[in-house]
């Protein structure tokens, strides 16, 4: 009797041990995140959000690769084709259509519902992402330029923070003092120049690239104020911004060469290499015409996209985002560079874990306004659902910037420069 | 022209010349020592007013700079090995040996040049790719190798044409055998030849960024090229930490000239007093 209950219960014990097993053996389910995030600050801070996530979910494991910007537009299509991309892929507007042309993106319209219920998307985040009966990304943080300067600055000189193009341009030329420029604007043939460019077509009413037929509308009156305005700035920024980009800018600003610069942030620079005084650090939207319709300023809602059509990574990918869009981990993620990244949901942008940051706590009334000028931000090629995939071939070649050098560097005159530049674009979307 | 004259227009154009070799290399270097306000001050100072070393801490403490530079050093010494013994062997070849077509291949060899990289950077990843080679430093070592073989080779059959044959045959009397003749009679010869090609092959993969930053997918395998450009960030530039970048990764080089340096400039000397 007792050895039948002994061999009774060695049968039981294998048998639960063999019910077991499989769920013990499955191997967690491993899903790559590459994104452009490559200063080390910034992949320390993913890492430990990962690491978080992981531990709270064994039968998930997330991992990075941080890329560059310059190659991503060549190596996530050459990393498609040869069938090793990774589960998830950051990206900007004009990055999505290069994806979506390959047939790999997965439309997660139904996944941003979801998300949306729970945290409440800033529209202007997801519609750059929205077109051809789907959403190709999902939002994750927002960068918007703004008008930087100094209080005291403004003070002395007797004027006040400008609003309008009139009082942008009076303040410019007013500002302009020995070793001192009224404003720094770049005329490289580069993405910053594309962007600041398009902040005064965004308020001249140019916003819209293309009509809804896909066929260009850039060369118009509004176009042709927007840069002649920037000409004009121009005359009063320092001889050397036909070379800039960003951190050129940022310098500038710092070392108090320029008086104004238009920038996404001059935060950190300013906190790290100039005064750090957050009382003296100005920042207004982007001054517009003083009849302008709908002012804003370029934004880049930067999102992640899912290349994956299997059904288990898909999930754990959509798992892990969803945890990194929860108020207690969202701030902690933008805030892997305190000051640039703002927040693209309702409940982020009240997070307590978004305004704890030591330097967000400085700057705050800074990083208020920047959250403000956020709602009302736009991208060129990406604008009330008139997007169609060849806004990558404008933007590659940053055929904005190439229109300005026409006038500020060539002497064109600014309706015809225009006229040359929706020739220039034609050209590009048609090869 | 009197003597004092040539001689001090001769000691003006060496120091002039001087200037503007090493003037990069000192702005780079006292622009990584100085504190950020100093860097980006709008008035440059030709000698630092500030001194810290924070930006090198920085570097090698909060940064993957030594994995980097780690990986750097085994492509770059591997391209170099390989480009050598492979256009010793090629030059050879070329110069020695007569077969058919050989002057054709001889031409044909700078072909390569004739393309430009990136056509050929999404078809070679998909071969690579197909070969499981993506992400690993063995590709860019074949990659490098491909970019400085058929040059290293043009340049060092000059080299081999003035060295007698009869020397060679005295070697082949004496018994030696083809591979003993390139070892122990003509590599000695043509030392400032290889070590030219080896300079000339290290820099070319020191300084490789299209291929490594599309090849190299993760942070472990990076090149310092690749990995630099993402230290370095693109809405905000940290202007000390680039410049102590630059300077770690001129050090290498610097050094590689410093050795092999010395060794072509005695092949020349020893090739004179002969």
């Amino acid at each position: 009797m007792h050895r039948r209950n002994s061999l009774m219960l060695l049968v039981l014990a294998f048998t639960l041990i063999v019910s077991v097993l499989p769920a013990t053996a499955q191997s967690p389910v491993e899903v790559t995140l590459w994104h452009m995030e490559q200063p080390p600050h910034r992949v320390e801070r993913i890492q430990m959000l990962m690491d978080e996530f992981n531990a709270a979910n064994p039968d998930i494991i997330v991992s990075q690769e941080p890329q560059n910007w310059g190659e991503i537009y060549t190596k996530a299509p050459a990393a498609v084709a040869a069938g090793n991309a990774p589960e998830m892929l950051f990206a900007i507007p004009d990055f999505t259509p290069i994806l979506k042309d390959l047939g790999q993106l997965q439309n997660v319209a139904d996944f941003i519902s979801t998300l949306d219920e729970a945290h409440s998307f800033y529209p202007a985040a997801v519609a750059p992402y929205s077109y051809d009966e789907g959403v190709w990304a999902v939002p994750l943080y927002n960068m918007v330029q703004s008008l930087w300067f100094r209080n005291s600055v403004f003070e002395e000189a007797g004027i006040t923070p400008p609003t309008t193009w009139e009082e942008w341009l009076a303040a410019a030329e007013a500002l302009t003092t020995d070793g001192q420029y009224g404003i720094g604007v770049p005329a490289n043939r580069q993405l910053y120049t594309d962007q600041t460019i398009y902040n005064l077509m965004i308020n001249a009413g140019a916003d819209e690239i293309y009509n809804s037929d896909g066929t260009l509308r850039f060369s118009n009156d509004a176009t042709v104020a927007a840069y002649d305005f920037y000409s004009q700035l121009y005359q009063f920024s320092p001889p050397d911004s036909p070379n800039w980009t960003w951190g050129e800018a940022e310098a500038c600003f710092a070392n108090r060469t320029c008086a104004m610069i238009m920038q996404f942030t001059v935060i950190t620079t300013y906190d790290t290499q100039a005064e750090g005084d957050p009382e003296d650090l100005g920042v207004v939207a982007i001054p517009a015409p003083a009849d302008a319709e709908n002012p804003g300023a370029i934004s880049y809602a930067n999102g992640v996209m899912f290349l994956t059509d299997d059904p288990a990574k898909l999930e754990a990918s959509q798992r892990f985002i969803a945890w990194l869009m929860e108020p207690e981990n969202y701030g902690r993620f933008l805030n892997m560079e305190p000051g640039l990244f703002l927040p693209v949901t309702e409940d982020g942008a009240e997070a307590e874990s978004f305004w704890n940051d030591p330097l967000v706590v400085k700057y705050r009334s800074q990083v208020e306004t920047m959250v403000a000028n956020s709602a009302s931000g736009r991208l060129f090629g990406f604008t009330n659902g008139n997007t169609f995939p060849s806004i990558s071939a404008i933007s590659a070649q940053n055929l904005l910037a190439q229109t300005l050098q026409l006038i500020v560097i060539d002497g064109t005159a600014a309706a015809d420069a225009v006229a040359e530049g929706q020739s220039l674009m034609e050209e590009a979307i048609s090869g | 022209m009197s003597l004092v004259v040539r001689r001090t227009l001769l000691a003006v154009a060496v120091v002039l010349l001087m200037f503007l070799v090493v003037a990069p290399f000192y702005w780079i270097f006292i622009s990584s020592v100085k504190l950020p306000p100093e860097i980006i001050a709008s008035t440059p100072t030709l000698f630092p007013q500030s001194f810290t070393t924070q930006h090198y801490d920085n570097l090698l403490g909060g940064s993957p700079f030594l994995p980097y530079l780690g990986n750097s050093l085994v492509v770059a010494l591997g391209t170099m090995i390989i480009t050598v013994i492979l256009s010793t062997l090629a030059a050879y070849g070329l110069y020695r040996l007569r077969f058919p077509g050989r002057r054709l291949l001889f031409r044909v060899i700078l072909i390569t040049y004739a393309f430009p990289g990136v056509l050929l950077l999404i078809p070679l990843y998909g071969l690579l790719s197909d070969v499981g080679m993506i992400d690993t430093l063995w590709a860019l070592i074949v990659v490098d190798v491909t970019l400085a073989a058929p040059f290293a080779t043009w340049m060092l059959q000059a080299f081999f044409r003035t060295i007698p044959m009869e020397l060679e045959e005295a070697a082949a009397l004496d018994g030696a055998t083809r591979l003993g003749v390139i070892v122990r009679i003509l590599l000695p010869l043509a030392a400032p030849g290889v070590a030219s090609i080896a300079i000339f092959a290290f820099i070319t993969s020191w300084t490789e960024y299209m291929f490594a930053s599309v090849l190299i997918i993760s942070d472990a395998n990076r090149t310092l090229p690749v990995g630099l450009a993402g230290i370095i960030g693109q809405y905000q530039i940290d202007w000390g930490l680039l410049m102590a970048g630059a300077t770690m990764t001129t050090l290498p080089v610097l050094l590689l000239f410093a050795l092999v340096g010395r060794n072509f400039v005695e092949g020349l000397t020893a090739g004179a007093v002969k």
